[in-house]
């Protein structure tokens, strides 16, 4: 049998893969082949050997040594910790610079810039100014209410003026109208009558003509 | 009791706990260091080798895909160190197949072993080419598969079975003189 063929028989018995035939090739092998036998043994021995090796006590060495990073840093090693630092610092300046400020008052704690009020001094300087505003408009507004009840007053005494100023000349005209009116009804009613008058006249004289040529006493007594 | 998972003390340690480290290396120190032992032959030398490793296996941590055990990644890093060892400190000796040259200097190894079975073993070891020598390690003493093996020695899993069998005919005519 070959060597490569006898390799794979020792190769699969060490992981325990052999299969029943190569099982019974690896026994009849082991019986009758004396340098498979032998290597066989050597295995076993070899397998046997390292079960029971000798169990040697490690001895000291530096550990720490294998360990080449640096240990974890602590808290106050924190690699932020510097510019943290530059952080806080440039705040600092911000705050000093722009004037920021801290108040107390009562249990009131509050913050801000100088240049800014809080809202409650802003509210007071509103209403202040409001005030003031309103006091001004005030003063303004009665102002100018008198002026204007005055002119008012100067406008409706002129309208008066104005008004019986042309009242009286358009009365006079009127009258001169009605007067000329009146006198006109009268010279058209004198008219009229005389008209009458010459009709009846004319109709008077008519009569008399008619009763002259008949003379008759009873057409006398009828008219 | 409830003993932290490998990968999570290796997330530990990459963050810089070193008492997350310190907790992976007392896992495996004694792994190592008898891997160490068994493939110098020299307890200094395995001390070395096992300092040499741990350092290695810090440097490249951050590597470490948790696609297989940190074992079998451990001992993949402790063999090209090992390799490395071999290079630098025994350049005379040979890596692949090469017959490891007899010595007639005392095996330190007997300095330090009392068991017999453990020190013939070791002494037969010394003998073998430095991959041969790992593939017995890793196979017996590491019982790693086959496949492990290859992955680990970047190797084929038939050439590991090749030198498996070189290794044992070698080993066989060893254990058998100690035994004499």
């Amino acid at each position: 049998m070959s060597d490569s063929k006898q390799q794979v028989l020792i190769s699969k018995w060490l992981d325990q893969q052999l299969t029943e035939d190569e099982r019974n090739e690896f026994e009849y092998l082991c019986l009758h082949d004396a340098a498979f036998a032998g290597l066989v043994e050597t295995a076993s021995r070899i397998a046997m050997g390292a079960e029971q090796f000798e169990q040697l006590s490690v001895p000291d060495w530096n550990k720490s040594a294998t360990f080449l990073s640096d240990d974890a840093p602590r808290w106050w090693q924190w690699q932020g910790l510097p510019i943290a630092s530059m952080t806080m610092s440039l705040v600092a300046m911000v705050m000093v610079v722009s004037g920021f400020h801290v108040e107390v008052s009562g249990s009131k704690l509050s913050m801000g810039f100088a240049r800014v009020p809080d809202a409650d001094a802003v509210a007071a300087i509103v209403d202040t100014r409001l005030e003031t505003y309103q006091q001004s408009s005030q003063t303004l507004l009665t102002q100018y209410l008198d002026a204007l009840n005055t002119q008012q007053q100067q406008n409706s005494a002129q309208l008066t003026q104005y008004l019986l100023s042309s009242s009286r000349k358009e009365r006079r005209e009127d009258f001169a109208e009605l007067v000329k009116f009146i006198n006109q009804q009268r010279t058209d009613d004198q008219r009229f009558v005389a008209r009458q008058i010459n009709h009846l006249q004319q109709e008077i004289s008519a009569i008399s003509t008619d009763y002259t040529v008949t003379n008759t006493p009873m057409e006398l007594n009828d008219d | 009791m409830f003993e932290k998972s490998d990968e999570h003390l290796i997330q530990k340690a990459l963050k810089g706990n070193k008492k997350a480290w310190f907790t992976l290396i007392k896992r495996y120190e004694s792994s190592v260091y008898h891997y160490g032992v068994r493939m110098t032959g020299n307890a200094h030398d395995a001390a070395d080798l096992m300092q040499d490793i741990f350092m290695s296996v810090f440097r490249s941590l951050e590597n470490f895909r948790a696609e297989g055990s940190f074992k079998s990644w451990l001992f993949r890093v402790a063999h090209y160190r090992c390799i490395e060892f071999y290079r630098r400190w025994r350049p005379e000796q040979g890596l692949e197949d090469v017959p490891e040259p007899v010595s007639t200097a005392p095996c330190p190894e007997g300095e330090i072993l009392s068991d017999h079975v453990s020190k013939a073993l070791t002494r037969a070891m010394q003998n073998l080419p430095l991959t041969q020598k790992a593939v017995i390690e890793l196979k017996f003493f590491g019982q790693f598969t086959f496949d492990e093996i290859a992955q680990q020695m970047g190797l084929s899993p038939n050439t590991v079975k090749s030198r498996l069998y070189s290794a044992l005919s070698k080993l066989k005519l060893d254990l058998e003189v100690e035994n004499v």
